[in-house]
């Protein structure tokens, strides 16, 4: 059985007037892919950007509540944010690769959080980065070239590899595979799979199929709320709520 | 099933459409075990025929729900309540098919049975215990289609009654037997039926635990009492 890695508390989430997430209770395991699924606007996207603090850059936002990762509070006073999203890495909806070279991409993080040394380091700090991203045999040849003349899928790749690059133990994904053909979909689902040895992973994803094939637990949102949370297969055979049943199968919930 | 309909309307009617051929295969079904039965019981050469050549029919409609299942499966992606119903209607079909293949079995013997001096009360007995099995599944696809887990669980109970009857039948014929050589191929002939006809119950039994499975999301914990055995073991007709 998998550790607890983070562990939510009575969380609320608030933009100005409106209260996105309400009460949320949930624990989420180390090595091990927790989806989170639910109609747009049920707080899944909210409740990601808690766990890394990214919520923090909205003016309006308030985050109630506790969320500890390995058992430290991430809203304590003394953490910097900075170093929070260091260990708790983020994939986009978008491929977003800086403008810079495909290895400046990789580099950028470890060299501002001085993970490396000298040149040799951050060489080999970028090739493991590149295949833990399955993208360094496409890339290998042509690191000086600009990360945004790659495809899509092989962005969506690159910008994984870049939030591997600074050791993260935690990374949260908002549905990386939705701007992505269903080949490099099937590429970063099977990379999505390795990754979980290493990490803890958390997506946020709108196709139902997709965290049943990635994910070992899934968490149902709903207007706010988390309604269900349990075993991927269990969820998706036999749901013990009527909401999340209503959502999964298709129906008007 | 549950109330709402889903988003995309197509879906409902997939689904509607492969319950719809249970029931269709269902009726054709409960049809065959009746006409088995009292084509044995009127030494009905004719009718026996009938029931044989029905089997084909059944035996396409269970191909055309697998054939449905499968797309679906592939199109649709059904989850929770949907995947079960798939699931559930593929297995009932099994179900539905293999209690068809003895009617028609049963209507063979049928055939041979008629050119031979008849036992007496067999053909009245195994017709009662035939219109046992027809109610039962007749309930259980009331059960089925209602998605009513009690009137499953109630008729999953009632085997216990048919196996008793085919007990009784194991016996008579056991008797039949012994005082005269000459009824053993009948007396064969009839405990092949009996006994088919006893697995036709138990084939209803699955489908009443299909109906418990779809219902609840899962399969009744323990396997149903089975009645007490000993008179029949020091028989000799050990299982």
């Amino acid at each position: 059985m998998s550790e607890t890695k983070i562990s939510a508390r009575n969380v609320q989430v608030y933009y100005g007037d409106t209260h996105a997430i309400k009460d949320v209770d949930v624990d989420i395991d180390d090595k091990t892919v927790t989806a989170l699924i639910g109609p747009s606007g049920c707080g899944k996207s909210t409740f990601l950007r808690c766990i890394n603090r990214m919520n923090d850059t909205i003016d309006v936002a308030r985050v109630e509540g506790d969320i500890h990762l390995d058992g430290e509070d991430i809203y304590d006073k003394a953490v910097d944010p900075v170093q929070l999203r260091a260990k708790v890495g983020m994939v986009f909806q978008k491929p977003n690769p800086f403008p810079k070279s495909i290895y400046d991409n990789v580099a950028y993080g470890p060299k501002i959080h001085g993970l490396a040394k000298t040149k040799a380091d951050l060489d080999e700090i970028v090739e493991r980065a590149l295949r833990r991203g399955a993208i360094w045999d496409e890339v290998k040849d042509r690191l000086n070239a600009p990360g945004t003349g790659l495809s899509g899928g092989q962005q969506q790749r690159l910008c994984i590899a870049r939030a591997v690059a600074t050791e993260p133990e935690v990374l949260l994904m908002d549905e990386p595979c939705s701007a992505l053909d269903p080949i490099a979909t099937a590429q970063v689902e099977e990379l999505i799979d390795e990754l979980k040895r290493n990490y803890s992973v958390v997506i946020v994803t709108h196709s139902m199929q997709q965290a049943a094939r990635v994910s070992q637990k899934t968490a149902f949102f709903h207007l706010g709320n988390l309604v269900e949370y349990g075993e991927t297969g269990q969820i998706f055979t036999n749901p013990k709520d009527k909401r999340t049943e209503s959502y999964i199968t298709g129906r008007i919930g | 099933m549950m109330d709402e309909s889903h988003i995309q309307s197509v879906f409902d009617r997939d689904l509607e459409k492969i319950q719809t051929l249970i029931m269709k295969m269902g009726g054709l079904v409960e049809v065959s075990i009746l006409d088995a039965v009292r084509s044995l019981a009127n030494r009905d050469e004719e009718l026996a025929m009938k029931v044989r050549e029905n089997d084909r029919a059944i035996d396409q409609l269970e191909e055309e729900i697998y054939e449905e299942a499968a797309r679906i499966i592939a199109l649709r992606a059904p989850t929770a309540s949907d995947l079960r119903t798939v699931l559930t209607v593929m297995k009932i079909s099994a179900n539905l098919e293999r209690i068809g293949d003895y009617a028609k079995n049963l209507a063979k013997r049928t055939s041979v049975l008629v050119q031979m001096r008849p036992i007496e009360g067999a053909a009245e007995q195994i017709r009662r215990m035939g219109r046992e099995v027809e109610a039962m599944l007749k309930q259980a696809l009331d059960a089925y289609i209602q998605r009513d887990a009690t009137l499953a669980e109630e008729v999953r109970e009632q085997d216990a009654e048919v196996d008793l009857m085919y007990n009784a039948l194991f016996r008579e014929f056991l008797t039949h037997m012994m005082e005269d050589p000459s009824n053993i191929t009948a007396c064969m002939h009839l405990h092949f039926i009996a006994k088919n006809t006893e697995r036709m119950g138990d084939h209803v039994t699955s489908i009443c635990e299909q109906v418990i499975y779809l219902v609840t999301g899962s399969m009744p914990d323990e396997n149903r009492l089975k009645e007490d055995r000993t008179p029949y073991v020091r028989m000799g007709a050990g299982e």
